[in-house]
């Protein structure tokens, strides 16, 4: 369970550093698919979703990696796999998740007493998620956050976010109170032969 | 209460061989007619030495990694290369404790030894040449740490340490690759309940056995042990002990990983989020040097910094708990007159009128700053009256760090307010027999009866305060003063050193130094040239040859605090 970092190297051309053939590109970009979607018959890419009508559902259109409301998965034994470490609120841009950590008086020792979002604030990036070590925090509800009448409802707490949860079996934060005694799968990247 | 009345403030309580204070120059302003002894009280003394050469002694100089450097005899290649900003990878070794070469995480390569040698018990000789980056001593620090992290269980997610974890930031240097481990891990017991204030992960442990070190060092308590053998090594606590040890939060400093935990500080924040600010412990006349790990304006542990001269590496169990004190909501913010908050200015324009031709008891505090105590010997040679000194009560001590004295300042005190043999009980007597007008509390801290804080109500009563206390709660005005973890400030420990408090954060609302509030009042009574808490600062720090602070004050942002994130490991 050791943690593979990818180094990326930026490196910036003098084309880069101008800027304008990025610009002009983009906008090419643009222009093409304007012209492709206005003026050819059957009107090119555009797929016309027929919203609100019954037999549809959006959910269907959205891509996988749709980023909706959060939810926060649980465990085998229904509690949340959320351990508390507090990465998913270090990394949020928005500062927008609020832990307050408890201890559980068990192997799992962590857990988090409260846990809330503030998806006002939320500037839906997903960091959180990919943060979150555990599996924990989920975006993939497809579901937009709804207009609400007040400031609080849009704050969502650990039962708001368990409600859309659903069992996850991620080996790290805990598949089952003893993961520990499954053995560790040897990384499939380690190449390097011991001998 | 009347048996206590000596014993309050007792720069004599504590068992004191006379001697000249330490800083020649330092008492020559006030040492006239005062009784102070220089405590001869040492810290731990820690057995390794320091690289840096010492005049008097032969020096030994060494190559290491092609450069010479030039260090003391009888130190060790660790140290040797930490004087070339070398920090070489370790963990059982630390500077305050003896050595047992038992990670074997600092190897290095030395010209004319076959083996790779652990630089921590390896002592400088002239003219050897040390290898610490060559291929073979890398390729052994990451086989090291593999085997190190064989059975950890990498639950850094729910540690308490991850973010000054050794481990972790040696990995993140050294090893960095994928796990070749396809077997279950060993288990050991996890959060085991090991004593007051520690609780044992015993599967994190590396065993490299400073904390057992440590006990059997400086308290002399021996209660940690290793138990099985191999793979199955385990730390515990000895049959029939617990470790209850006044010093035992230390461990959790020494453990290089999230083994030992406090149970204070468990999960009550994540290390990165702290900021660090050098301070003094304001628990007791030891003063020992601390860091205050802080969040928004609130505070979340002291842990010690290392001090030769005071307290080495360490502190107390009882130390640690001086910053529940800085509790946000008990913080006075505003000046109060009857209980009504009001403008400062308006409650000290009152106290300045009210002062004005009364008879008037000052009241100073051991457990405020110098420059306060200063500041309020001031305003009473201007407006005259009787002087008091109060403090919390004596209590445990011991020989190692922990003074029976409990203020940080008894001696600043003193120093300030001249000869005065008159504390609680006298304070009490004569304010019950209405010998006074009014009544000037340097500080919100102090032993007194309910009978003395009823008696209080008939007259004009000013308490500088921090925080709500039954005495704060008890004066007519109430003066927003600067806590301990919000100023520049200085206190004179046991043994006549200056000890320096920084702030940690800009105090809220109308908060001040204690000095600076005083200095109001002296304005109010037509004084001028009233200098402020930083100039009284300088004062002393010049008084005291404290270059430190001298510095400090020539460029303020030093004094910041730093985000833990950058401040390294501990441990
Ligand atoms: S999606 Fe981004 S902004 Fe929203 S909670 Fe997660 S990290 Fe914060
Ligand atoms: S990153 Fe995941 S496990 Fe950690 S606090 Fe956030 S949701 Fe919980
Ligand atoms: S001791 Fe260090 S490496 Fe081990 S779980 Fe804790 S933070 Fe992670
Ligand atoms: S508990 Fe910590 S200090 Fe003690 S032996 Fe284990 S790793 Fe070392
Ligand atoms: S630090 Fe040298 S062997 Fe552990």
């Amino acid at each position: 369970m050791t943690i593979g970092v990818k180094k990326v190297s930026l490196t910036r051309t003098t084309r880069d550093q101008i800027f304008l053939p990025a610009i002009l590109e983009g906008l090419l970009t643009t222009a093409r698919h304007f012209f492709k979607n206005t003026l050819t018959p059957g009107m090119g890419d555009i797929d016309t979703i027929r919203y609100g009508e019954p037999e549809v559902d959006v959910k269907d259109y959205y891509p996988d990696r749709f980023r909706g409301v959060h939810r926060l998965m649980y465990r085998e034994d229904g509690s949340v796999r959320c351990v508390a470490c507090m990465c998913c609120s270090t990394v949020c841009p928005a500062r927008c998740i609020y832990i307050h950590a408890e201890d559980r008086r068990d192997d799992q020792e962590k857990a988090p007493a409260s846990f809330v979002i503030d998806e006002l604030k939320c500037v839906v990036c997903g960091f959180c998620v990919e943060a979150c070590p555990c599996d924990a925090i989920r975006m993939d509800t497809k579901e937009h956050m709804v207009p609400t009448e007040t400031r609080e409802e849009a704050v969502l707490g650990k039962i708001d976010l368990m409600k859309r949860g659903g069992p996850s079996v991620a080996v790290q934060g805990g598949a089952a109170p003893n993961y520990r005694e499954v053995a560790p799968k040897r990384d499939p990247r380690f190449e390097h032969d011991p001998q | 209460m009347a048996n206590r009345t000596s014993d309050t403030i007792p720069p004599t309580a504590s068992p004191p061989p006379p001697a000249p204070l330490p800083t020649a120059d330092a008492p020559k302003r006030h040492s006239v007619g005062l009784a102070l002894k220089k405590v001869d009280t040492n810290p731990p003394k820690a057995p390794n030495l320091a690289a840096e050469p010492v005049e008097g002694e032969e020096p030994v100089t060494l190559t290491i990694d092609g450069e010479q450097v030039t260090v003391r005899k009888g130190t060790n290649v660790l140290e040797a290369a930490k004087l070339l900003g070398e920090d070489i990878c370790h963990f059982c070794y630390h500077r305050g404790l003896s050595i047992a070469a038992s990670c074997r995480q600092c190897l290095v390569e030395i010209d004319k030894m076959g083996k790779l040698q652990p630089s921590c018990q390896v002592e400088v000789r002239p003219d050897m040449v040390v290898q610490t980056k060559s291929p073979a001593v890398l390729k052994a620090r990451q086989e090291m740490l593999e085997f190190t992290l064989k059975n950890h269980p990498i639950d850094c997610p729910i540690c308490d340490k991850a973010g000054e974890c050794k481990l972790q930031r040696h990995y993140m240097d050294h090893d960095h690759s994928l796990t070749r481990v396809d077997v279950p891990k060993i288990r050991k017991p996890k959060h085991k309940d090991i004593g007051r204030e520690i609780v044992l992960d015993a599967e994190r442990c590396i065993l490299c056995s400073r904390c057992i070190r440590f006990c059997e060092e400086i308290p002399g308590t021996s209660e940690l042990t290793m138990t099985f053998r191999g793979d199955h090594e385990t730390l515990d606590i000895a049959d029939g002990h617990r470790l209850d040890n006044a010093y035992s939060i230390n461990t959790v400093d020494v453990c290089p990983v999230g083994a030992l935990t406090a149970k204070d500080f468990r999960f009550a924040i994540r290390t990165w989020e702290l900021q660090a600010t050098d301070t003094t412990c304001p628990g007791c006349a030891t003063g020992c040097a601390v860091e205050l790990h802080t969040k928004h304006e609130q505070a979340y542990r002291l842990v010690p910094r290392e001090d030769p001269a005071v307290n080495g590496h360490w502190m107390c169990d009882e130390g640690r708990y001086t910053y529940k004190e800085l509790e946000p909501s008990h913080r006075v913010q505003y000046a109060e007159i009857e209980g009504h908050q009001v403008p400062l200015f308006d409650a000290v324009a009152l106290t300045a009128q009210r002062l004005q031709g009364k008879k008037v008891a000052f009241v100073f505090a051991s457990t405020a700053t110098t420059e306060a105590n200063q500041a309020l010997a001031e305003l009473c040679e201007l407006v005259g009256g009787e002087r008091f000194i109060l403090g919390r009560p004596i209590a445990d001590g011991d020989d190692i760090l922990r003074d029976p004295d409990k203020n940080p300042n008894s001696r600043g005190a003193k120093l300030a307010a001249g000869d005065v043999s008159k504390h609680e009980a006298e304070l009490a007597l004569e304010l019950a027999g209405r010998a006074y007008e009014a009544v000037v509390f340097l500080d919100d801290e102090g032993e007194l009866s309910d009978v003395v804080l009823q008696g209080l109500s008939g007259l004009t009563s000013i308490c500088f305060a921090d925080r709500r206390t039954k005495l704060a709660d008890a004066c007519r005005i109430v003066l927003p003063a600067a806590s301990w973890a919000e100023i520049l400030g200085t206190y004179i420990n046991r043994n006549g050193l200056l000890r320096v408090t920084r702030p940690a954060w800009r105090p809220e609302g109308d908060r001040k130094h204690r000095a600076d509030l005083i200095g109001d009042i002296l304005r109010q009574l037509g004084r001028d040239n009233v200098a402020t808490a930083r100039e009284r600062t300088r004062l002393l720090a010049e008084a005291h040859g404290h270059q430190e602070l001298l510095t400090m004050l020539a460029e303020p942002k030093k004094m910041r605090p730093t985000l833990l994130r950058w401040a390294n490991t501990r441990g």
